[in-house]
């Protein structure tokens, strides 16, 4: 592995991590509000309870911040390593919805995640 | 930020047709495929332009909050940064629209061949190398996606 890789991919597990954090953040005042879409009028009633959310805009937050990480990142590694690297928020979010969210994670998606592991692994061996 | 605007997206088409239960989904039209197609491409652009705007800050020797400061405003004021916004903006669209027509285990799959058009994109305008290790390595990652993605018919099915 290349110097510096190690300290790369612990950048990328952060703006992964807060990616997955302002979705859950996202996920949870979404299901709070109940996001109602029937008819023009009840999603702008449910877009503006969403709005005066607050885990909403600290949701926003974390994206920006996980931006602002990832453009660092992309200015040391090679596009093609951080983007398959990026990847790894897909096992962050199965392991948050079933403990966070409390969302049944089938055998399937396990075993996607599984391969996802390998996938990056080898990714990261190939640098 | 892709994935903020995607789940949101996502969320708000399922929702939508969830309530409208009878509608006739999962038929793969050449205009999905070439909309999801094009979700490859925007992708693969927002990308690049997200490296090519980290590009210009790479000359700075980060050391310390000055310089780093300096490195984002040098980013903010990219012409490159705010292409991929705007590409990304267009991704959220497309992909809503995508979604509301077509389950999200037909159009993940598709919409993962980014992970290989992101790689030859950096080989042919980035000037990078991909080894056969690491083709390997994203062979996996895309193996795994679509079997994430293909879950979401197992959850369904056993709710039906």
């Amino acid at each position: 592995m290349k110097q510096g890789g190690l300290f790369l991919i612990s950048l990328i597990v952060v703006t992964s991590l807060f990616d997955t954090i302002s979705q859950l953040m996202l996920k949870s005042s979404i299901n709070s509000v109940g996001f109602s879409t029937r008819g023009i009028k009840k999603i702008i009633s449910s877009i503006i309870r969403l709005v005066v959310i607050p885990r909403v805009w600290a949701g926003f937050l974390f994206c920006i911040v996980s931006l602002a990480v990832w453009l660092f990142v992309l200015s040391k590694a090679e596009l093609n390593f951080a983007f398959s690297v990026d990847s790894m928020h897909y096992i962050f979010i199965a392991f948050a919805s079933r403990i966070i969210l409390k969302e049944r994670v089938g055998i399937l998606r396990w075993l996607g995640t599984v391969l996802i592991v390998i996938g990056i692994t080898l990714v990261a061996l190939s640098s | 930020m892709r994935s903020f605007f995607l789940t949101l997206a996502a969320y708000f088409m399922i929702e939508y047709f969830t309530n409208q239960a009878k509608m006739s989904k999962n038929k793969l039209t050449p205009k999905i495929l070439l909309l999801l197609i094009s979700t490859d491409i925007l992708e693969t652009v927002a990308q690049f332009c997200f490296k090519k705007s980290a590009l210009s800050g790479s000359g700075i020797e980060i050391k310390s909050f000055s310089t780093l400061a300096l490195f984002f405003k040098l980013n903010f004021f990219s012409l490159f940064l705010w292409s991929a916004f705007v590409a990304v903006f267009i991704l959220f669209i497309i992909w809503s629209s995508v979604l509301s027509k077509i389950d999200l285990s037909i159009a993940v799959p598709i919409a993962s061949f980014s992970y290989i058009l992101v790689p030859l994109v950096s080989i042919v305008f980035l000037k990078e190398k991909v080894t056969w290790l690491r083709w390997g390595g994203i062979f996996f990652i895309i193996l795994g996606v679509i079997s994430v993605s293909f879950s979401s018919r197992e959850k369904r099915d056993a709710h039906s």
